[in-house]
């Protein structure tokens, strides 16, 4: 034990003899260095649990806080190296528990507790912590409303997938969509899924496959594994990637119980990646079904356009009929009714024209030169014709026509007569 | 019309353009004339959709950093 100079402080050997009182003096730092070598060679690494007190985070990512119960407190430091991997800082006043080893602070002379590991709640309380940390602030910025969620095309021609080409995600979704819809393109963007950057690597791979302007959908996902080893899902550059991403995105993260973050920005979470391949294409044989009854639905439904025109005209001309009937009905009844008059009226005035024609062949009859001739009289007329009415019109000798009533005889003037023969005549 | 039912028109296109003509057609305003119209139309992309789904093989490629696409052959075990 003597052989370590650092411990020959404690070695517990007596005094010195009395005789020249001058004590040994030990400089701070090297009190210090042997009580940080006495720490760290007896102590070994242990997790302590306790309260967290000031957390703070030094611009080079180093991380000091105390850790406390009621009644103490210990100085606790975490390294960048080790800090950088923790997903989250953990509150003021959160249990956690601390793995790591005791040493000293020579400089300040405290003891401290160097600490590997910062775990809080079991395993998974500063991840739940980050990732409500997140949640809460996309949430503010309105990345996971609903209404942001896009529709997945139906039967999409290209489906993009951001995962490792080694993975078992990609060959589970390979094997759905060849199974269900075989005439779909697939474009993988190959990318590290896990470790440290791998969220950055991963948001990445889906801009520029988003870029190549090849796919409708993206799935972007991984097989299952540990909280760690999916963290990656949980980051924010990933998860601004998939709210920026022109197309919809459907989360596939290899892990039904845990929600990441990428699920609830996605447009689709599904809990597999198999589940996520089946959620973008169509069932080709479901799809063939679909469209061999849309040709019967066509058919029926042209057999209904054509019973509908049928049924349209029909009732169309229903209608006209009975529109002419109502308009004719009245003027047929008009027309009965005008027709009987007019039979009537013109019957009565036949019989008005019959009564007049007599009475006119009555006045005709006693108009005629017969009747007169028959009373009597003759009219004398020369070769052409011209009745004769003068005396003058008759010289001696000349020869004229006598219209009797019952005929004409020939005659010839022998001159004017005496006086009163002629007018007699 | 050529358009239509071209096709350069996606599956995903043909087969919305033909829940819209089926819902067209079996609305009751719909002329006799459009109703045939629409028939031939969607017997078409019908026919033109089968096609499609007739490819058998699916085509799987890798996007590389040059933007460039090859041909990917992953091991389906």
């Amino acid at each position: 034990m003597s052989d370590d100079p650092n411990l020959e402080l404690f070695d517990g050997a007596p005094p010195p003899p009395p005789a020249p009182p001058r004590p040994k003096v030990w400089s701070v730092s090297q009190v210090n260095r042997a009580v940080r070598g006495l720490l760290e060679s007896s102590v070994e690494p242990l997790w302590v649990g306790g309260e967290v007190a000031g957390w703070t985070r030094s611009r080079a990512g180093h991380c000091y806080f105390g850790l406390k119960d009621d009644r103490a407190q210990i100085r606790c430091v975490i390294f960048s190296r080790e800090a950088s991997l923790l997903p989250a800082d953990p509150e003021e006043g959160m249990q956690v528990r601390v793995f790591g080893e005791l040493t000293l602070y020579e400089a300040k002379g405290e003891y401290q507790l160097v600490a590997r590991r910062v775990e809080a709640e079991g395993a998974e309380g500063l991840w739940r912590l980050a990732f409500e940390r997140l949640r809460a602030k996309l949430d503010a910025e309105g990345l996971l409303a609903p209404e942001k969620k896009r529709r997945l095309p139906k039967a999409p021609a290209c489906v993009g997938v951001v995962t490792s080409r080694d993975g078992a995600a990609i060959r589970d979704i390979l094997s759905v969509v060849a199974r269900r819809a075989p005439w779909t393109r697939v474009v993988l963007r190959n990318t590290r899924v896990q470790g440290e950057g791998a969220s950055l690597e991963i948001a990445r791979a889906l801009e520029d496959l988003a870029a190549s302007g090849m796919c409708e959908v993206i799935i972007v996902g991984r097989g299952g594994g540990s909280i760690e080893d999916l963290w990656a899902f949980n980051e924010e550059p990933l998860a601004r990637a998939i709210a920026a991403c022109p197309v919809p995105v459907i989360s596939a993260v290899g892990h039904e119980i845990d929600v990441t973050i990428a699920d609830l920005v996605a447009d689709l979470r599904a809990p597999t990646p198999s589940a996520a391949a089946e959620a973008v294409v169509p069932d080709g044989a479901v799809l063939l079904e679909t469209l061999r009854r849309a040709n019967a639905r066509f058919g029926r439904a042209l057999a209904g356009a054509v019973e509908r025109r049928r049924s349209a005209v029909d009732q169309r001309a229903r209608r006209l009929e009975r529109a002419v009937e109502r308009r004719f009905v009245p003027a047929r009844q008009a027309v009965d009714r005008a027709s009987g008059r007019l039979e009537r009226s013109a019957r009565s005035r036949v019989e008005r024209a019959r009564g007049a024609l007599s009475g006119l062949v009555g006045r005709l009859d006693a108009l005629s030169p017969l009747a007169t001739l028959g009373r009597g009289y003759a009219v004398a007329r020369d070769a052409d014709g011209h009745v004769l009415r003068s005396v003058a019109d008759l010289p001696t000798g000349m020869r004229f026509r006598l219209r009797l009533a019952d005929g004409t005889v020939a005659a010839e003037s022998l001159g004017p007569a005496a006086r009163e023969e002629t007018q007699r005549g | 019309m050529a358009e239509i039912s071209s096709s350069e028109l996606s599956l995903e296109a043909r087969l919305r353009r033909l829940e819209e003509i089926l819902a067209r057609m079996e609305s009751d305003q719909v002329p006799l004339e459009e109703a045939l119209n629409l028939f031939e139309e969607g017997v078409a992309h019908v026919r033109e959709a089968e096609r499609v789904l007739a490819a058998a093989e699916l085509r799987v490629e890798e996007l590389l950093a040059s933007g460039r696409t090859r041909p990917l052959d992953v091991d389906e075990s």
